[in-house]
């Protein structure tokens, strides 16, 4: 073992460092040749490569070329350290993908710790960049394993992108090729080449734009510094895709609104971003024009739009500090000859530019939904370069629009793996008896579960017995998930990397595998199940008297759905002690509800259906608003109250990594829009606090002269939108625990382990507390938690994300074939349109005012006055307020085949030109 | 373990049931461990004991003074009472930051105790050989020459010559030929071995 | 941050359980009681000793009349870290550092051989890249064998972090920022005992266990590696170098 010192001398903050680091030089690093992933015969031929041959990618390959390295004809790839490094430091997903590649024991990636190694270290040589040191020291490793491969008359190939690189390669006597060089020549997978990502002097010019340069880096980070650009993440408005802001870093963090392509300057959705303000003369406001992407491609506001007196802080794009582009699924535009090899492809996320990629198999992606990356982005080039990465099946088609869905949101769908799913006991699992011991015996109480029908992962039972003296005993008990996924284990791993279940229309992607969720720790009536209780005494009036938690063995006496319970509730000659426990239940939960409410807490609604869906296509037939009845709330309430005495509890046992959830006050500046919208209509409400906004909706209730009895539901529906997302924390991390929706001091999710991981983690606390269970290093350690906590507010997100666009995708499905007219209510007024809320269908869709009901614009700017202030918008006389009720035509466009959805038209009231 | 080989501290040497455990060792749980680095020494005991076993270090660094053990010492104040001395060396080692120590009036000689003057037995930077008698307070050791063999070894007449012993109770200079009282030491080589670089210490301190 | 690779490389090129390149050298000052100097890859320390002597004047508060007191100073050079920075001897982390150092010779040094007297080590930190504490002890216990001053045992000692589940041991300066939890402790290798142990950090207790045998080998290697090498370079003295002439 020898050893050789890096000296390097760095300067920041002015001052100058000498970091001295030791760099230790093995002689005993495995190279893989012997006995390892390198030692066999790799099969794949390449024209340009006579002999049995190993891959050596460079960094800017693996950068640039992931989709070629992922396909699985290319194996053998010895991936050196210096080249992982660089990677990790120019981007973290190809980091993360190339990563996975390395663990693929299929894919035989080897990583080569090039620069430890004694044979292959190099020194920097004086004046020579890092770029080219890293290149020399990769042609460096090319050599020596060329040496040690010769007696096996195999040979190193490096492949580059670099051509002095290349060159440089080939005089030292190495074999050397470009990616493409490679790729064209590879033996029987001629599709590879539409994966190969464009280099970017391949790319003709488009004269037609010419987007400002882009800063180095170096500059950027220095204005940042200064103060003269501002930093932050791109967020593209979802009504127009050439309009963007940015919250600046800091702690006042405000938002700079960017509006135009020049302006955006090839910034994508999500970038990290440097903005230069823009002299306040120019400043603007965010339009209330909604652009239709597919109607008018390449509308851009004109200029006359965005004269306005006053403006908001607005900038431009100076410079990009990091790319988030990912895959995108979408469509080939249809335009042009199918011939043809270059084509424009429309991503589903209306956020994101068309992207320009290079297919031969055009003929066959047209109608289907494809998967592409973005390569670059050129100045020239009106929309950015990608390659096609992959196929998904054809446009419209269920499965494929769900695989759409998933992979849009990042829903991890692929079925669990064998080390997973060696994780999980016996199917014919029972309870050894030592649980019996460590556990309370609950089976003779009567315990029930209510849930929605149709669900099979039940993980909440209750139970009420009256003590006979005064009090009574009321019991929550959730499945003990815990007592089957260990920490640590691969199955804890990947629950908490998928963080929750995910509920599509048809289908329902499941956090464990379904033994756990809908058979053992699913709390049926079939039999005893391991539960985690929670048990009050309280007194008739819903004051608790106690409470305590502890591990239990229970039986469900019963599983109910809502419509169910509610039946066995109102029956007057049940008097068994299951149904007398749920009246007793009814009964504390509404004074539950009712101290709620007095606390402030927010009753909201959001409009939800269910689709009936057939039992043999999946497809929707029918559809039903949910309905709330008693005993819906009747155990909410109870899982309200559990989820806070838990929180209580593990908050107090473990203050510094306590896993809780918060829900922030909304800035007032949220009610704003939504405040104006209901004093248009002579309604005062007050959002100050919780409570006033409880109240003041409580009060749109009751009937008023010409306003319909639905508008206090709208206004709910609306104030959902000025919320905060709630998020999970670690309680060691923030001082704020408040719960605004709920009017809690604090509130944590304990009740349902089965379907979110964050009760998992809820729940092992509160075993460690009650001396249940042992602790482990992570449970308490807050920046872990804290990270969890991050990945799994990012993934219930995306959940509910995937879990609407289902819910649009089944609409489009069930309004294939028909027509309907239906009532709906105006909720936003804008320049050009009004949205449109059909509460039945719970469908909310844009209804245009400039033009007619096939799209051509008919209606001249002198025709339409929109006033902000009333949101009212009026139409050659006709005039259209918020809240408003509408008649409008429900159609299923299919026009378009590659783009099809719903289309709204106006019915009633009778607009000259536009409606039907 | 064989004897002159090479221990380090905390090494064993052997069980306390075999040797006794001497200078440089100590007994732990029944065994006899090495407390410093050095050649280890062996001393079978005639009377039958068992066998003593002690480390002897390389360097001959520093040694605090013992009870019972000869040191010698720099006298630097005196006064009817008792005299007030710089132990300089102990155990032949000389050491550099000293310890203080003080001979009392009735430690200065086995006879006449009472009629004992200090004035008459010491003088300021006169070199005695002495035994510890007590660690005596906290701030310096108790010392007695209160043997034939302790007593002033040099001593500097005014002139700076090294005086001659005469008698058990006076010296002699050889230049002036001046008289002067001392509590003289009977020199016994045998008895107090003087090392080699110990004498140089003494010369160098006395030209000073 | 990963501080460790999927391959099992740490930054520098070591394995988790390895120790950095220790070097060492007693005798290198003639004027004190005995000396050393030790190398831990880039953590560098001089370390003198002088006694035992009678306490100086400014110490007599700190006299024992049954055993000797050990006095500590510890000394960050200017230039030892990356940033020329100047330190004041007394500030809170040489302090601390003294404080330990002294705490756990006291447990090593057969004080009552000594009574009345006091035991300096001084100590200089020449460069500082992470684990200063072990590098400061195992200077102090080479110093002090050259002084031969009895001890009950040699004294070495090591740090160690954790990552992923692996135990990281004699961590550098980087391994130190990258704001793991970082155990050290002092052993007497050859009597199997701990004499100090510091934990900067949180980690859970189950881990604990692990970390602590981390720990004692990697103390028990120094050992055998300061052991081993305790040769002298410079042919000045005789200087112990048991060892060597062992074999």
């Amino acid at each position: 073992m020898l050893k050789s010192k890096v000296i390097m001398v760095k300067t920041r903050s002015g001052k100058i460092l000498k970091i001295v680091r030791e760099h230790y030089l093995r002689d005993d690093i495995d190279n893989g040749l012997f006995g390892g992933k390198l030692d066999q015969h790799p099969e794949l031929q390449n024209d340009l490569v006579s002999s049995e041959h190993f891959l050596i990618p460079d960094t800017n390959v693996v950068l640039h070329q992931m989709d070629v390295l992922e396909h699985s004809c290319i194996m053998n790839v010895i991936m050196l350290q210096t080249v992982l490094h660089e990677v990790k430091h120019r981007s973290s997903p190809v980091y993360k993908r190339i990563k996975s590649l390395c663990a693929n024991p299929d894919k035989k990636f080897f990583v080569f710790t090039n620069e430890h190694c004694i044979d292959t270290y190099s020194a920097r040589v004086k004046g020579e960049s890092t770029n080219d040191m890293n290149d020399r020291l990769i042609r460096i490793a090319a050599k020596y394993y060329d040496k040690c491969l010769k007696d096996r008359n195999q040979t190193a190939v490096l492949v580059t992108n670099d051509r002095a690189n290349c060159a440089l390669a080939k005089k030292e006597g190495l074999d050397a090729l470009t990616i493409e060089q490679y790729v064209k020549n590879i033996v029987g997978y001629p599709e590879l080449l539409d994966k190969l990502a464009k280099a970017d002097e391949a790319i003709e010019v488009d004269k037609s734009i010419s987007y400002p340069e882009h800063l180095k880096l170096s500059q950027v980070q220095a204005g940042v510094k200064s103060g003269k650009f501002f930093q932050g993440k791109l967020g593209i408005s979802r009504e127009n895709y050439l309009e963007g802001k940015i919250i600046t870093h800091g702690e006042d963090g405000k938002e700079i609104l960017i509006q135009g392509r020049l302006n955006l300057n090839r910034a994508v959705h999500e970038d990290v971003v440097a903005v230069e303000m823009l002299p306040e003369d120019q400043w603007s406001n965010p339009s209330g024009v909604i652009l239709d992407v597919t109607v008018q491609p390449g509308a851009e506001i004109t200029d006359s739009e965005k004269k306005k007196s006053s403006g908001v802080p607005t900038g431009k794009v100076v410079g990009i500090i990091k790319r988030s582009w990912r895959p995108y699924c979408g469509i080939l535009e249809s335009f042009g000859s199918p011939e043809m090899t270059r084509h424009l492809f429309t991503p589903a996320e209306k956020r994101i530019p068309r992207i320009r990629i290079e297919t031969r198999q055009a003929k066959t992606l047209i109608g289907q939904r494809i998967v592409v990356a973005i390569d670059s982005w050129p100045r020239f080039s009106k929309y950015p370069q990608g390659h096609f990465v992959k196929a998904l099946g054809s446009v419209g088609d269920k499965d494929t629009e769900n695989e759409v869905l998933l992979l849009e949101h990042d829903v991890a769908h692929e079925p669990f793996s064998q080390a997973v799913l060696n994780c999980l006991p016996p199917s014919d699992w029972s309870i050894p008896k030592e649980e019996f011991a460590v556990r309370e015996d609950f089976r003779d109480l009567p315990i029930c579960s209510v849930d929605p029908p149709g669900c099979t992962d039940i993980d909440d039972c209750l139970h009420h017995k009256d003590l006979g003296d005064g009090t009574v005993e009321v019991g929550v008990h959730i499945a003990d998930v815990t007592h089957f996924i260990r920490p640590g284990t691969p199955i804890d791993n990947e629950a908490a990397t998928r963080g929750t279940s995910v509920y599509l229309c048809d289908k329902r992607i499941d956090m464990v595998p379904e033994l756990l969720s809908s058979n053992l720790c699913s709390l049926r009536d079939d039999g005893d199940r391991l539960a985690f209780s929670c048990i009050w005494i309280m007194k008739p009036n819903a004051e608790i008297v106690s409470t305590r938690f502890c591990k239990s063995v229970i039986r469900s006496k019963s599983s109910m759905t809502y419509a169910q319970a509610q039946m066995q509730i109102d029956d007057k000659t049940a008097k068994d002690p299951v149904t007398m426990g749920l009246r007793g239940l009814n009964k504390l939960a509404k004074i539950l509800k009712h101290d709620r409410i007095e606390k402030g807490a927010l009753s909201l609604s959001s409009p939800e259906v269910r689709f009936h869906v057939d039992s043999e296509t999946h497809d929707p037939i029918d559809l039903q608003n949910k309905e709330l009845r008693d005993t819906n709330s009747m155990v909410e309430e109870f899982m309200l109250l559990a989820n806070c005495s838990v929180a209580k509890k593990i908050q107090q046992e473990f203050p510094e990594c306590a896993v809780l959830r918060r829900h922030p006050e909304p800035p007032q500046s949220n009610f704003d829009v939504f405040l104006n919208a209901a004093k248009s209509r002579g309604l005062e409400l007050n959002a100050a606090t919780s409570r006033d906004l409880a109240v003041s909706l409580d009060r749109t209730e009751e009937p008023k002269e010409g306003i319909h009895s639905y508008i206090s539901t709208l206004l709910r529906i609306l104030a959902t939108r000025c919320m905060m997302q709630a998020v999970y924390f670690c309680s060691g991390l923030e001082s704020d625990f408040r719960h605004y929706g709920l009017a809690a001091p604090i509130y944590t999710h304990f009740t349902s382990p089965i379907r979110r991981y964050s009760d998992i983690m809820v729940h092992r606390l509160l075993a460690a507390s009650i001396g249940a269970d042992k602790t482990f290093s992570e449970l308490l350690n807050k920046t872990e938690i804290q990270n969890v906590c991050k990945n799994l507010n990012f993934r219930h997100r995306m959940a509910q994300y995937a879990q609407r666009a289902s819910v649009g995708l089944h609409t489009q499905l069930f309004f294939r074939s028909k027509v309907v007219h239906e009532s709906g209510y105006v909720i936003f007024v804008r320049k050009n349109a009004v949205q449109v809320l059909i509460p039945k269908y719970g469908l909310e869709g844009t209804v245009f005012m400039d033009r007619d009901f096939e799209g051509n614009t008919t209606v001249n700017a002198d025709d339409l006055k929109y006033i902000e202030d009333k949101c009212e918008i009026t139409v050659r006389g006709v005039k259209l307020c918020v809240f408003d009720e509408v008649t409008v035509q429900i159609s299923h466009d299919a026009t378009n085949v590659q783009h099809q959805r719903i289309n709204l038209k106006l019915v009633h009231p009778k607009i000259n030109g536009i409606s039907i | 373990m064989e004897e002159n080989s090479i221990c380090i501290p905390g090494e064993r040497l052997g069980s306390s049931e075999q040797y006794q455990p001497g200078k440089g060792t100590y007994v732990r749980h029944g065994f006899v461990f090495a407390s410093i680095a050095g050649s280890i020494k062996k001393e079978s005991d005639k009377s039958g004991n068992l066998p003593l076993i002690h480390v002897q270090s390389i360097h001959t660094k520093q040694h605090i003074p013992q009870i019972g053990g000869i040191v010698i010492c720099k006298m630097t104040q005196l006064t009817s009472a008792f005299a007030k001395c710089k132990i300089i060396s102990v155990q032949g080692s000389n050491h550099t930051a000293a310890f203080r120590g003080i001979i009392r009036k009735e430690d200065v000689r086995a006879t006449n105790r009472d009629k004992v003057e200090i004035y008459k037995s010491f003088r300021p930077g006169d070199i005695v050989v002495a035994r510890v008698l007590s660690l005596g307070d906290a701030l310096c050791y108790l010392l007695s020459t209160a043997e034939n063999e302790l007593g002033v070894v040099v001593a500097l007449s005014e002139n700076g010559t090294a005086m001659i012993p005469l008698a058990h109770d006076q010296m002699q200079c050889p230049i002036t030929l001046l008289k002067q009282f001392r509590k003289v030491a009977r020199p016994q080589s045998k008895h107090i071995s003087f090392p080699e670089n110990s004498k140089s210490a003494l010369t160098n301190e006395s030209t000073v | 941050f990963e501080l460790i690779s999927d391959e099992g490389y740490r930054f520098d090129g070591r394995k988790p359980s390895e120790l950095r390149r220790v070097r060492c050298n007693m005798g290198v000052f003639t004027q004190a009681d005995g000396s050393a100097y030790i190398e831990q890859g880039n953590t560098k320390v001089l370390a003198a000793i002088y006694g035992p002597h009678e306490a100086s004047n400014n110490m007599r508060s700190r006299v024992c009349l049954d055993k000797c007191f050990i006095n500590c100073e510890f000394s960050q050079a200017m230039f030892s870290s990356a940033e020329r920075k100047k330190r004041s001897r007394g500030d809170r982390k040489g302090k601390d550092m003294s404080a330990h150092i002294k705490q756990t010779f006291e447990a090593a040094v057969r004080t009552q051989l000594y009574p009345r007297s006091q035991i300096d080590i001084y100590l200089q930190v020449l460069h500082s890249d992470g684990s200063l504490y072990c590098a400061c002890v195992n200077a102090a216990t080479l110093a002090l064998i050259d002084a031969g001053i009895a001890m009950k045992d040699y004294v070495c000692a090591c740090s160690a972090s954790l990552t992923k589940e692996t135990s990281l041991i004699d961590i550098n300066h980087v391994e130190e920022l990258a704001g793991c939890a970082e155990f050290s402790a002092a052993i007497m290798p050859k009597l199997d005992q701990i004499i100090y142990s510091e934990l900067n950090g949180r980690i859970h207790q189950d881990e604990l266990g692990q970390l602590v045998d981390a720990v004692t080998n990697g103390c028990k290697d120094i050992f055998a590696v300061i052991d081993r090498f305790e040769v002298i370079t410079d042919n000045t003295e005789i200087a112990v170098s048991p060892r060597s002439l062992h074999s």
